[in-house]
């Protein structure tokens, strides 16, 4: 074999060594700690498939419920509000197209577990929103109480309605505009356009967006954690989080219910992909045209105040109400009554674990997300073009933790690490390795989905011109999937920046990263810490977001 | 030495992509693979190439086996010292013309002072000398397949592949590309494998053109060979224009379906069945039932179509059972009675099927 041969097949069983580590050392700890009666690793266990009885429990039965109708109800509101932004925003004459494009952008990075503080400390029953309820308007029958099940789906829909309008941005701006140009030339009127042939040519855009959107909102932690605990509504992720780290600990049942979390997680990414495949068929084309856009009429005002109001409630507000917190000594919903003070920043400033977290963060980030970019564009390499032997298996490790929610990770993980003879326990490589492996779909996806773009013979020249597959694959595949890793990179960086769930149940005091150090400070109720540092954060996101903007065209050029 | 191919064949699991094909292709000779869609041209290309896996035969290229599956013998595509020119063009969108151009000397270890003159000859060789610095988003279809011709020769390969490299271009440049390639082509004296579905083109750039059907040769031949005396019936049609007469044999010799005596003298057939294949430029028409050429066979017909081209017309026409079309410089309007005039040497018989 020639040389070139032996290192291509060596990179290939590293790759597919390494990916099957990643997902598969979790995966198989979660299942043996499902069917043990105590945690893996714990002297004294026996098999058992009590576990599993336990999930029909009349507690965990609710959960299950809790967490469905929560999913379910925030998707739906999220299609709505934000597919109704996606029109709104390309589909008609609205005049601050840009500058909201730019505002969700923002909105769509602003962690969540932030926008959930921040309405927190308005939302809750000695919070801002009933102070001005009660003090400044009389109004006493009306009490807002953010601590329940309608918060979490409040607080869900702020944070993942800019997911929603980014997904379907795409197939409403490409839409192949003679499908509506046909309509209005057989004498549909606007408001007949949009209704019986826009919206029916994005169903599958909007039905694969719901799903998504169901699954993050029901996989997702810190926001049901931080309003659902205080308020006893518990979903799937937060009961195994309650079940692993407060009495009475059940680490068996955590196991299955986590599995139980997945398998509903995994079933739906199953359907959004099928679906995804066949609407491939039948709606969009490649070619964008120019619609003339809808006039707004006398609906303008409404719209602004949709837009606008949607900013403020998901970015402007949360943002204020965090920057008033961190400048206040005792917390006051009267900025009136308010004693003003720098505190919280010199604490911060003068704290050596802060600044240990934010360098943790900057290091899991900065490494951890190159790390994963590495990873995921060797494993679209081998999948998309290569295609050695098994790569159909590869392909399929890849997607695996799509369906698997970041605490179920961690789990896994905690469980994998306390138990094998590895020094991993407690360090941030473990943290790491669960943010790769929790997001190398996301790698995977974003470098894929431009290599498969890229002609065949483009590298099929270089052979021919003499280059073996790994030197073609080096001059001319890498260069041109160049701003793909690029924006890989920055995605898994800013992904890496906000984690939380993936973390919660790994980090140890010197491992702490910055959205946990966050959380601590919200759990002991230092609201002042919590918010300043809440705010040099999203200073930082914002920054390298600042960053991106002004890289990526640049990345662009071909 | 040039390109042999001894009963090469590609399988994709039960389907037959290429079943047994075997040719060959001394040095200087360009040869067409032409065929419909689907019918194995292009993967016979790729095979040869080395860019895909043949599952039988043997492909030897100057000299060398490069591809034996039998024996084991798989040489990859980057050993084979081929110039290959692709549909899409293929050029590298992130390299100037000059790194283009440059790259199969540079993989190969060529240093610089060398390859920057081997690179300037070919560049001046397809006329791009002058947009050596320029990207190849900057450059139009045309000076792409310009670039992609200059890549393919730059290392002065034994072998030059075309695979339908014209297909993307517009009408008037590719008539001006077919003499360009040829030109090189001849210049350079190598053998040449080119792919294409357009038969003008496969009939106008070729030495010999192969044709294909379903995975196998229906026919090797000059142009000249092919046009005029076509094998079967599916090479007849595939080639250009042709009307088939249904005729069956009595004591007489052959008749048409209506009973017409046919005159036929070439082509062959057995049994008592064939077809008579004509093309529409050997069929003259006449107004009526007008005097015809002597020794022609005469069939009365009806003009069924007409469509005006300019230097003349083509006529559908009904005629011994049979739809033929024949261009006529003549002024007739459809439902015409006309007498058709066919030479028994412009009949060619086919096997019928």
């Amino acid at each position: 074999m020639a040389p070139s041969e032996v290192a291509l097949r060596a990179l290939y069983v590293l790759t597919f060594g390494t990916v099957l580590l990643l997902v598969l050392v979790p995966i198989s700890a979660l299942l043996y700690g499902s069917f043990r009666t105590t945690a893996p690793g714990q002297a004294g266990g026996e098999w058992t498939l009590a576990n599993y009885a336990n999930l029909a429990s009349e507690g965990v039965v609710n959960t299950i419920w809790t967490t469905l109708w929560i999913g379910l109800v925030s998707a739906a509101v999220c299609i709505v509000v934000g597919t109704a932004l996606a029109l709104i925003i390309h589909r008609t004459d609205f005049r601050w197209p840009r500058i909201m494009t730019v505002l969700i952008g923002l909105a769509f990075y602003f962690p969540s577990f932030i926008v959930a503080m921040a309405w927190i400390i308005m939302g809750s029953p000695g919070g801002v929103v009933n102070a001005i309820l009660r003090d400044a308007l009389g109004i006493e029958w009306l009490e807002v109480d953010i601590y329940s099940a309608w918060g979490i789906v409040y607080v869900t829909v702020l944070h993942q309605v800019p997911f929603v309008y980014l997904t379907v941005r795409g197939p409403i701006i490409h839409m192949d505009a003679t499908y509506e140009e046909a309509a209005r030339a057989a004498g549909a009127r606007p408001a007949q356009v949009m209704r019986r042939v826009t919206l029916p040519l994005l169903g599958y855009s909007l039905l694969s967006s719901f799903i998504l959107v169901f699954v993050l909102s029901i996989e997702q932690f810190a926001v049901p954690a931080l309003i659902g605990i205080p308020g006893q509504v518990t979903m799937l992720a937060t009961q195994l989080y309650l079940l692993v780290r407060f009495t009475p600990v059940d680490y068996g049942l955590a196991a299955a219910v986590g599995l139980a979390l997945s398998a509903i997680t995994g079933a739906a990414i199953c359907a959004q992909r099928l679906i995804t495949k066949a609407g491939r068929l039948t709606t969009v084309t490649g070619k964008a045209g120019r619609v003339a856009p809808i006039p707004l009429g006398r609906w303008r005002p409404a719209a602004n105040l949709f837009c606008f109001g949607f900013i403020t409630l998901a970015l402007l507000l949360p943002m204020v109400i965090l920057l008033y917190t961190s400048v206040l000594r005792w917390f006051t919903a009267n900025p009136f009554a308010g004693i003003y003070t720098w505190r919280n920043y010199v604490f911060m400033w003068d704290s050596a674990s802060t600044w240990a977290s934010f360098w943790n963060t900057l290091l899991v980030s900065g490494v951890g997300a190159a790390l994963g970019v590495a990873l995921g564009l060797l494993c679209s390499w081998f999948t998309l073009r290569v295609r050695p032997p098994g790569h159909r298996w590869l392909d399929f490790a890849v997607v695996l933790p799509f369906g698997v929610p970041g605490i179920v990770i961690g789990l896994g993980l905690l469980w994998s690490y306390a138990f094998l003879p590895l020094p991993l326990y407690g360090t941030l490589a473990v943290i790491v390795i669960a943010f790769v492996t929790r997001f190398l779909p996301y790698a995977t996806e974003t470098v894929g989905g431009q290599m498969v773009q890229i002609d065949r013979s483009l590298e099929e020249a270089a052979w021919v011109a003499g280059a073996n597959r790994l030197r073609a694959a080096r001059r001319i595949l890498l260069p041109l999937v160049a701003p793909s890793v690029q924006g890989a990179y920055f995605l898994l960086f800013m992904a890496f920046f906000r984690e939380i769930s993936a973390a919660i149940l790994l980090y140890a005091a010197d491992t702490k990263v910055i959205s946990i150090a966050i959380w601590s400070f919200f759990e002991q109720a230092n609201w002042g810490q919590a918010s300043a540092l809440s705010v040099a954060a999203t200073a930082v996101i914002f920054l390298v977001l600042l960053v991106i903007g002004w890289l990526v065209p640049a990345g662009r050029r071909f | 030495m040039g390109i042999a191919v001894r009963d090469l064949s590609r399988h994709y699991g039960p389907v037959v992509a290429i079943g047994g094909v075997t040719f060959d292709i001394p040095d200087g000779e360009f040869v067409s693979l032409l065929g419909p869609s689907g019918c194995g041209k292009t993967t016979t290309l790729r095979c040869i190439a080395g860019l895909e896996d043949p599952t039988g035969g043997v492909i030897s290229v100057d000299g060398r086996v490069v591809s034996a599956p039998a024996d084991g013998v798989l040489v990859p595509a980057h050993e084979r010292r081929l110039g290959m020119v692709f549909q899409s063009y293929a050029v590298w969108p992130h390299m100037t013309v000059r790194e283009n151009v440059a790259f199969p000397l540079s993989v190969r270890g060529i240093g610089a002072a060398e390859a920057g003159r081997a690179v300037d000859d070919a560049l001046r060789t397809v006329g791009m000398a002058h947009l050596a610095e320029r990207h190849p988003s900057q450059l139009s279809g045309g000076q792409q397949q310009r670039v992609a011709l200059a890549r393919a020769i730059v290392g002065h390969p034994r072998v030059l592949l075309f695979d339908e490299p014209l297909s993307n271009l517009d009408a008037k440049l590719r008539e001006g590309m077919r003499g360009e390639i040829r030109r090189l082509q001849r210049r350079l004296g190598v053998a040449a494998v080119y792919v294409t579905h357009d038969r003008e083109e496969a009939l106008s750039m070729s030495d010999r053109v192969i044709v294909m059907e379903a995975g196998r040769i229906a026919q090797i031949g000059t142009p000249k060979e092919l046009y005029r005396r076509p094998r079967s019936r599916f090479v007849a049609d595939f080639v250009g224009k042709v009307g088939l007469i249904e005729l069956r044999r009595d004591e007489g010799g052959w008749r048409a379906a209506d009973g017409t005596p046919i005159r036929a003298e070439s082509g062959e057939a057995s049994g008592a069945q064939a077809i008579g294949a004509v093309r529409p430029e050997n069929i003259h028409l006449h107004p009526g039932a007008g005097a015809t050429m002597e020794g022609a066979n005469r069939l009365s017909g009806r003009i069924a179509e007409a469509q005006y081209l300019g230097p003349f017309t083509e006529y559908v026409v009904e005629a011994a059972g049979a739809t033929l079309r024949s261009y006529a410089q003549l002024d007739l309007e459809p439902g015409a009675e006309v007498t058709l005039a066919i030479a028994p040497d412009d009949i060619v018989l086919l096997p019928a099927e």
